[in-house]
């Protein structure tokens, strides 16, 4: 019963991993170049993580984290071809 | 397999799931690079609502084609503005 520390400390993370999802989409949306926009979408990949290590998923998380930062580098490849 | 009824994840994640397809339908400088960008949205969206049915297999395989259709996607980008 009550709120100790560690419940606490939980609950103010996941609030703050909550605000950067919705800031890093709101930036990504708005944003017009296409660098700020992958840099805005990494912030919203960035608040995701904490929610899938709430959960337990910690192989998911260990996977994603392997997987997610390809499709950055596949976009940045023809991000640098149109700009040229 | 009931699970609670609202999680934030469920919540989070079904907004950045409506917001990121209205984004990805409507890109706003039209062309191919954002509309690419903002596919990735929704995605996350998505996943955080797998997260919330405890789907874990789901979000393994998710993940991974998601990079793979984005990989297909780039190249198909590149050849059709005559580059790599």
């Amino acid at each position: 019963m009550g709120w100790g520390y560690q419940e606490t400390m939980n609950d103010f993370v996941m609030v703050a991993s909550g605000v950067l999802i919705l800031i890093g989409m709101t930036a990504a949306i708005f944003n017009r170049d296409p660098f700020d926009k992958l840099i805005s979408l990494s912030v919203l990949i960035a608040g995701v993580f904490p929610f899938i290590v709430e959960r337990g998923f910690l192989d998911v998380a260990i996977a994603t984290a392997l997987i997610a930062p390809l499709s950055t580098i596949f976009t940045l490849m023809v991000c640098r071809r149109v700009r040229i | 397999m009931t699970a609670e009824l609202y999680t934030p994840e469920f919540v989070i994640g079904l907004l950045v799931l409506f917001i990121g397809t209205i984004a990805a339908a409507f890109p706003r400088p039209k062309n191919y690079l954002t509309q690419l960008i903002n596919l990735e949205i929704p995605g996350w969206g998505l996943l955080l609502v797998m997260l919330h049915y405890n789907e874990a297999l789901a979000l393994f395989t998710f993940a991974a084609v998601s990079v793979l259709s984005t990989y297909i996607f780039v190249r198909v980008m590149q050849k059709k503005e005559g580059i790599g």
